[in-house]
């Protein structure tokens, strides 16, 4: 089974291929179908693999698959190999799956529109970058994914490309992943330079036997986290992630929410022996930039209107979690939260897409509520997902981000803090959402006039084909804590499985106060997220205390906007500075010697007079140096 | 000498063109059709023998094949010395195919006999370039091309012809003046190792010794040449302009080979005839080149014309071929060879693009074009496979030659590498920047009638994004071609010079003792 | 003269074979005045195939000399005054080719003109005379006769359009400044003989060797030199004693300026290297320098004054100076003793050059139209539409003059280059290849009028037959030339050193068979 790995990526890969051809003929909805079934059938081989690598002894759940060799020059050997372990196929687990649950809603979401089947061309092909990146047998194959799943966003932000504000987001984001993407290339060039090889098992092995010093591990680790940081969204390159919600909603659950933003996540795991091995406060600052993420996004979150602009705050500060997590040497834990993560805000992102498909394109949220009458189905699994991540238990969301909490707290108390206190806004914006959303008056009768050429504007619930994969989710999104329990290590299973990959990285817990004390914890945790649950109603529902929305947050800290300032006064003055330079000064040396040739000609041409008299004189000159000359040589 | 074939294959490269310009000229203009077969025929019969080449090298082999060698000036020791190896051998196979690709893609405007002559006789030119081995003859195909160029792009450009043909020629003929004193002070000095008058480059390079600072002025007097030929910055500014005006045909060409004549010749004359003079040299060289890759492509960014923003890409794009030249590894040479040919496609593919945006819409400017991926998807589609080649993204061809450089850079000339990995990031900058201005959003009225692509042109395109599409996915081929001449000359230039190749690092498969290896902050491999 | 004949009154023995060429030039010469006078009317055309074969018959004798040398090696003849060696046949051949070829052009010219005649082709012979015997002259005096003979003939060819004020007035001023030219080489002469005691070359270069007499007296000797150099930079129109160059080539009538271009500057160029070489080879240091400066100075100023003409005539007068500085490159390095490369470089650059400028005036003159007059830049335009053929040997011509390879102008250039380098003259070198960037600029405005501007009118011009073969066979030469020039070069090495064969011509203890 294992040596048919190929064929997780290459079902995606030959839809994309079959699509590319004939697509126009395959039309709708008989694209669609064919890319949810390849992406289904690859999930099916995941399923596969993954049994074939449970079968294994732990020790040996290592299997590289090489295809060919990609670029072979001297030392440098680099295959088009795909590496089965744990943890890709983990990765490769939730991707397929939640990508075939995704493509099946995108049938029913993107019903009607004209680019029906180039979206699953792009959503195929988006698939198989993903793979390859988590697959990747070696940093470069990885990186061929970690640009592809660029590109394929690229296209889907933009895929109403003549809007504008689509079009600038789709560029806006490959610019700003990547500024990422110089850091890992930096990385990979490091990694190369000092230990001859970029496959995983070679660097690794390096940092683990101590071939590897720390200061190229150091460099190495943080050109990495440069590229995390790009395409997980990260501060302070995350700019780019709330404009791609310009991309229709599948995408966005998809490619910014589930998969594609975790990668970065996934090559710090990956690549955890190097962090282990690199100066301990690279760690530091990889957890900091986490937790100031995480809480910076949350409290931007608190004050969107746009159903969508509100998640995709709320993926960037759980994506700020995740890095915490890392950051403390929790991989497990981070993990465990992407996966969770992965279900529930999947789920949160084609709930709010039935709503939008339902609302005829409304997405603000104060144009909405009460629309658990109108679309229950929907109603029910967002609240599910609202629970989850509001971190409730048991639902899944709980579960994880208990874990990292623990862990940060085992590791720096401050940053625990922060990390409560993220918690806590989490659950608030949650609940606001939830409420402005589903509960108090109609607020959308009103603009049902102005609607009148729509037909019928009342709000509707979204056909099965959507809602199949809202259940889907929500029982994953309930059920997904059972991966890792906190109660007895027999429980953790997740973190037995991850064993092999990230043993040395792991950071060991046992015997430190929080891991004594860790129900305690779990207590809190809940506390705090029955509080903000508390306040929110108290403050949307119950209308007890006004809604403490300021602009500056609305904007999120005027942070994007400021910088957009800069790259279009600043920046883009000295950009033409340069090319003016060009023109003028360069350009204008060479015209310049020409025109100095042109005038000196017009001058020596004055000389040419025509008169005799004035020719004598100058060959009477012309003698009289001349001879001036012969004369000194004679004399001397 | 290696393997002689009984048929001179290389000659026959170079004089095919030529017998083909004469007929052109000969044939009546009352028959265009028979004109034009004729002017295909030739082409499409050179770059067989190309591909045949190719199809017939030995790729393990490091020397030069299919060398053929005959006096022709015995007076002062000027051979017809023609042969191909690893580095020329693809940039030989490009111009085979990209000459009958223009002549089939693009119809002149006007005179098309004329224009076909001088595009056969250009082509005839540029194989002569990369396949001579002696000093005269090459100078005289690197010369004689000037000729072609000129005409066509006087003859057939845009509004502001003559001033850019005119500067395009003079600026190249500036820098081969220094060049030419240099080839014949090489010879005459050469005279003493040598023991007789000889031009021919492989007896040169093997015998003559130069002292120190003799060979450098001598590998400058090419130099110049060479910068100006690339452009290398600060000699760049005749490219803008010779591009703009320059009609389709004449900017594929021109950025799809001659550019190459530049690089190529630094590989081929400046490091191989004067390692110590290059070694040397390598800091000047390398910080032209990354202020080139990052000054390019923020020229570019401000262009108002689409050709022209193109133009200044070439400028960065060619920065990393010559940083690779001037790391001096084996993968970053490899990886510059690789990139003359993949900037050759992508470039020759834009500017085809171009040529065709400019065709329908008659403006290269790029405020008048707006939407055009809503009337002519196919068109944008195939404008976007080419744009992310030249972004150089994985798994297309720009990526190979990109990636290869600054990775093999790096070992040599870490901070210049640094540096010029930026334009990674600045290239998906201006492109898609330009992209989005001119293919998305809602087309105008001018805009809404934008044809969708043509058979013939999409035909033409097809080969080049299968090429863009099969270098990326699977190189090998190229490279283990290219690699071993690479490593040839690296080792000439090692020889011949106090320069060290950066230490062989054993993957950890075969694990050394930490103790043995050298810490990685003292693998500076700077001076 | 007079004193040449105090010396030995019986007078000195003339191996006439050793001056055939001479001869056969003399004869044409009385031939054709004589018939010409006594049958006023000839057939069309016969002045000129009568010339042509002249030239021919002349270069035919040179030939059987040069293989007579090249088997006996060298000699002087006539009291040593006269140097019968490959430099001197080498250049008689030249001479002669050139003036078959512009009487090729001359033919058509003159009737077109209406002034059809023998005189005109009986000058160019006479001036021919005058330059085979500067070039093969190894004592002042007769390098004098040479030079005024050779002088007088272009005065009157310049001024032979009676019609063309321009060209009265260019014959008149080549008079005048001429003359003054003259009377400076004249004195130089004097100068010399009176610090050398002789005038034969050949005596002069012994004299200075080191131990005689007068070896010291330098100050009068070396202005001497200054006042020669004067005359023959003149000559060959070198900056600044090119005034009147410009203004003579565009005034006079079209095909004598290819001739002044052409056999006037070979003639000039070879007397130059003969002084130079022969006489004043222990004085290297002395002139060598002069000589840079004005190379310097010919090929900047050449290059840059063409930049803004709009002239053809005019341009190609210029282009032609800045080539007499690439020539002078070549005289510099040959200021080296015992390197023959460069007199051979600038012999064969001699050759190619004349033949490029002849072909390029053979255009103008066609273009020139009746009158002779339309020569701007405008005239040329849309010559590409009118007469693709002759346009297209046209841009031949002009791309051979700018050095571009696979024609002559590159052989021509590279063998100078090539001398310069060979004696680490490198700066000079570089100086000439940038002026030849310069000098290209304006071969480039000529292509851009013919080729790449739209005809103002569509009228076919006429190409006269005699225009026509001309053209051809410079375009064919050129062409042939540029691809294949190993013949040429090997001919031309065998021009040996002067010196040393001026050297062993004195004393006969050093005579020696060459083989």
């Amino acid at each position: 089974m294992l040596e048919n790995a190929w064929l997780i990526p290459a079902l995606p890969l030959a839809g994309f291929i079959i699509i590319f051809l004939f697509g126009r003929r395959l039309g709708e909805p008989r694209a669609g179908v064919l890319a949810t079934l390849m992406t289904a059938g690859s999930f099916v081989v995941t399923v596969g693999v993954f049994f074939a690598l449970l079968s294994r002894a732990s020790e040996d759940r290592h299997h590289v698959v090489t295809l060919f060799t990609w670029l072979p020059v001297g030392s440098l050997h680099i295959d088009m190999a795909i590496l089965i372990d744990p943890l890709s196929v983990t990765m490769a687990l939730f991707i397929t799956g939640i990508g075939a649950l995704i493509h099946l809603y995108a049938i029913g979401y993107m019903h009607g529109d004209p680019k029906f089947s180039k979206f699953f061309l792009y959503l195929n092909l988006f698939i198989f970058s993903m793979l390859m990146l988590v697959l990747g047998e070696n940093l470069l194959v990885t990186f061929l994914g970690w640009e592809g799943v660029g590109a394929c966003s690229y296209f889907l932000i933009s895929f109403w490309h003549t809007r504008d504000s689509a079009a600038t987001a789709g560029k806006k984001a490959f610019v700003t992943n990547r500024v990422g993407d110089w850091g890992v290339m930096i990385a990979m060039f490091m990694a190369f330079s000092a230990v001859g090889t970029l496959s995983y098992s070679g660097i690794n092995e390096a940092a683990e036997s101590g071939q590897l010093a720390a200061v190229t591990a150091t460099g190495i680790a943080l050109m990495l986290f440069i590229g995390a940081c790009g395409k997980s969204a990260q501060l302070p390159l995350y700019l780019w992630l709330p404009d791609a919600m310009e991309g229709p909603t599948p995408v966005s659950a998809l490619i910014h929410a589930a998969t594609m933003v975790t990668s970065g996540v996934f090559l710090m795991t990956r690549m955890n022996p190097v962090l282990h091995v690199s100066y301990h406060w690279v760690m530091t600052i990889i957890a900091v930039v986490g937790a100031a993420t995480a809480l910076f996004a949350a409290t931007v979150a608190v004050a969107q209107t746009d159903i969508k602009k509100v998640l995709a705050y709320s993926t960037v500060s759980q994506l700020g979690f995740m890095f915490l997590a890392i950051g403390s040497g929790a991989y497990v834990a981070a993990i465990f939260h992407m996966v969770t993560h992965a279900f529930f805000k999947a789920l949160l992102f084609l709930g709010s897409g039935a709503v939008i498909h339902g609302m005829h394109h409304q997405q603000d949220m104060r144009k909405m509520g009460a629309l658990r009458k109108v679309m229950p189905i929907t109603a029910m699994t967002f609240i599910v997902g609202w629970l989850a991540i509001a971190g409730v238990p048991p639902f899944a969301g709980f579960w994880s981000k208990d874990e990292i909490l623990l862990y940060v707290y085992a590791n720096n108390r401050g940053l625990y803090l922060v990390g409560v206190v993220t918690a806590l806004l989490t659950a608030y914006y949650m609940t606001r959402q939830v409420i402005m959303v589903f509960y108090g008056e109609a607020r959308w009768h009103d603009q049902s006039e102005e609607h009148g050429a729509h037909g019928d504007a009342t709000p509707h619930e979204s056909p099965w084909i959507m809602l199949a994969p809202l259940v889907v989710l929500s029982g994953l999104a309930i059920g997904g804590g059972l991966l890792q329990l906190p109660f007895s290590s027999k429980t953790h299973f997740l973190e037995h499985w991850l064993e092999p990959v990230i043993e040395s990285g792991e950071r060991n817990i046992d015997g430190t106060w929080a891991s004594d004390n860790k129900y305690l914890l779990l207590l809190v945790a809940v506390v705090i997220a029955c509080l903000g649950i508390a306040g929110a109603i108290a403050v949307y529902a119950k209308k007890k205390a006004p809604a403490l929305e300021p602009a500056i947050l609305a904007n999120g800290w005027m942070y994007d906007s400021s910088v957009s300032r800069f790259m279009g006064g600043p920046g883009r003055a000295a950009f033409s500075g340069v090319a003016r330079f060009d023109a003028g000064v360069v350009d204008g040396a060479v015209n310049g010697v020409a025109r100095v040739v042109g005038s000196t000609s017009n001058a020596l041409r004055k000389v040419q007079t025509g008169f005799v008299r004035f020719y004598a004189a100058i060959l009477g000159l012309g003698v009289v140096v001349l001879l001036a000359w012969f004369l000194l040589r004679g004399v001397l | 000498m290696p393997e002689q074939i009984s048929f001179p294959i290389l000659t026959a490269i170079v004089f095919l063109p030529i017998i083909g310009a004469l007929l052109v000229t000969l044939l009546s203009d009352r028959r265009p059709e028979w004109v034009k077969l004729c002017a295909i025929l030739f082409s499409v019969g050179t770059g067989a023998l190309s591909l045949w080449v190719l199809a017939s090298f030995k790729s393990s082999n490091a020397d030069f094949q299919f060398v053929s060698q005959h006096d022709w000036i015995k007076a002062w020791g000027i051979s017809w010395h023609l042969g191909v190896d690893g580095i020329s051998l693809f940039l030989v196979v490009l111009t085979g195919v990209l000459f009958p690709l223009v002549i089939l893609g693009i119809d002149p405007h006007h005179d098309q006999k004329r224009y076909f002559a001088w595009l056969l006789l250009l082509e005839a030119g540029v194989m002569g370039s990369f396949l001579s081995l002696d000093l005269v003859l090459f100078f005289l195909f690197f010369e004689i091309v000037l000729v072609p160029m000129y005409f066509l792009i006087g003859g057939w450009g845009y509004d502001n012809r003559v001033y850019a043909a005119t500067k395009f020629f003079l600026f190249t003929m500036f820098g081969s003046a220094f060049m030419l004193v240099g080839i014949v002070a090489t010879a005459a000095l050469a005279r003493h190792d040598v023991g007789y008058l000889t031009f021919d480059l492989v007896t040169l390079a093997e015998h003559a010794s130069f002292a120190t600072n003799t060979g450098r002025w001598l590998f400058f007097s090419f130099a110049i040449a060479f910068a100006v030929k690339v452009p290398l910055f600060p000699f760049h500014t005749w490219l803008p302009d010779a591009h703009t005006q320059a009609p389709t045909g004449g900017s594929v060409i021109l950025a799809g080979v001659m550019l190459k004549l530049g690089t190529y010749g630094f590989l081929r004359f400046g490091l191989y005839l004067f390692p110590e003079a290059a070694v040397w040299a390598r800091p000047l060289f390398l910080t032209l080149a990354t202020i080139g890759i990052v000054y390019g492509a923020i020229a570019a960014t401000m262009q108002t014309d689409l050709k022209r923003l193109v133009a200044y890409s070439s400028v960065a794009h060619l920065g990393f071929i010559v940083l690779g030249i001037f790391a001096m590894t084996s993968q970053a040479i490899t990886g510059s060879v690789a990139q003359m040919i993949n900037h050759g496609v992508s470039t020759g593919a834009l500017f085809l693009l171009v040529g065709m945006i400019y065709e329908r819409r008659h403006t290269r400017e790029i405020s008048q074009l707006r939407g055009i991926q809503k009337v002519a998807p196919i068109f944008a589609a195939a404008f976007t496979v080419v744009m992310l080649s030249s972004i150089g993204v994985p798994g297309l061809n720009g990526f190979v030659g990109e990636f290869l450089v600054l990775i093999g850079s790096f070992q040599t000339a870490r901070w210049w590498t640094i540096i010029a990995t930026t334009g990674v990031i600045l290239a998906a900058l201006y492109l898609l920047w330009a992209y989005q201005r001119v293919f998305h959003g809602e087309p105008d009225e001018e805009n809404s009638t934008f044809a969708e692509l043509k058979l013939r042109e999409g035909m033409v395109l097809m080969v080049f994004i299968g090429i863009i599409g099969f270098t990326g996915l699977y190189p090998k081929p190229m490279l283990e071609r290219i690699e071993p001449s690479v490593d040839k000359l690296i080792e000439h230039v090692v020889s011949h010079s106090d320069f060290m190749p950066p230490a062989e690092i054993m993957p950890p498969e075969e694990i050394m003792p930490p103790e043995e290896m050298m810490p990685p902050e003292e693998m500076e491999l700077e001076k | 003269m007079n004193a040449l004949f105090a010396e030995n009154l019986v007078g000195p023995s003339i191996s006439w074979m050793g001056i055939s060429p001479l001869l056969v030039l003399l004869g044409g010469v009385c031939v054709l005045l004589l018939l010409g006078s006594i049958a006023p009317r000839w057939p069309k055309g016969s002045y000129c195939l009568f010339t042509v074969v002249v030239s021919l018959a002349t270069a035919v004798a040179a030939m059987l000399q040069w293989h007579d040398v090249t088997k006996n090696g060298p000699k002087m003849l006539i009291a040593d005054a006269v140097a019968l060696d490959h430099f001197a046949l080498l250049a008689t051949i030249a001479i002669a080719i050139s003036i078959a070829l512009v009487s090729l052009i001359t033919d058509d010219y003159l009737r077109r003109e209406d002034y059809d005649g023998p005189e005109v082709y009986a000058l160019y012979l006479t001036a021919a005379i005058g330059g085979v015997v500067m070039a093969s002259s190894n004592d002042l005096i007769v390098l004098f006769l040479g030079l005024e003979t050779l002088s007088l003939s272009l005065y009157l060819l310049a001024a032979s359009h009676r019609k063309r004020a321009e060209s009265q007035e260019a014959g008149l001023k080549y008079f005048v400044l001429g003359g003054f030219s003259s009377a400076f080489f004249l004195y130089g002469i004097a100068l010399t003989y009176g610090s050398t005691g002789s005038t034969n070359l050949s005596k002069i270069a012994s004299a200075l060797s080191g131990d005689s007499p007068f070896s010291q007296i330098d100050a009068m000797l070396l202005v001497g030199i200054g006042l020669m150099l004067v005359g023959l930079a003149f000559k060959v129109s070198a900056v600044p004693f090119h005034v009147w160059t410009p203004d003579v080539y565009e005034g006079a009538p079209s095909p004598v300026t290819a001739f002044m271009a052409s056999a006037g500057k070979i003639a000039s160029f070879a007397a130059l290297l003969r002084v130079l070489v022969v006489a004043f080879p222990t004085r290297i240091d002395d002139w060598r320098p002069a000589i840079w400066v004005l190379a310097v100075l010919t090929l900047l100023a050449g290059s840059i004054l063409a930049v803004v003409q709009t002239n053809v005539k005019r341009m190609l007068a210029f282009s032609s100076i800045s080539h007499a500085g690439f020539l002078l490159v070549g005289v510099e390095a040959a200021g080296h003793v015992g390197d023959k490369d460069a007199l051979a470089a600038v012999l064969t650059y001699l050759l190619l050059y004349a033949v490029l400028v002849i072909g390029s005036f053979a255009v103008v003159t066609v273009v020139a139209g009746k009158g002779d007059s339309h020569t701007t830049l405008d005239d040329f335009r849309g010559l590409g539409k009118r007469r693709p053929a002759m346009a297209l040997a046209l841009t031949v011509f002009l791309l051979a003059q700018a050095g571009m390879p696979a024609t002559s102008g590159f052989i021509a250039k590279f063998g100078v280059i090539k001398a310069a380098a060979e004696v680490q003259s490198y700066s000079i070198a570089i100086i000439a290849m940038l002026a030849a960037v310069i000098a290209a600029f304006l071969y480039l405005r000529i292509m851009v009028s013919v080729w790449l501007a739209d005809s103002t009118d569509d009228t076919k011009l006429a190409v006269p037959t005699g225009a026509g073969i001309a053209i051809t066979l410079a375009a064919v030469f050129t062409i042939v030339v540029g691809v294949y020039p190993g013949w040429l070069l090997d001919a031309t090495r065998m021009v040996s050193n002067l010196a040393t064969i001026a050297v062993q011509a004195v004393d006969p203890a050093t005579q020696t068979p060459a083989g």
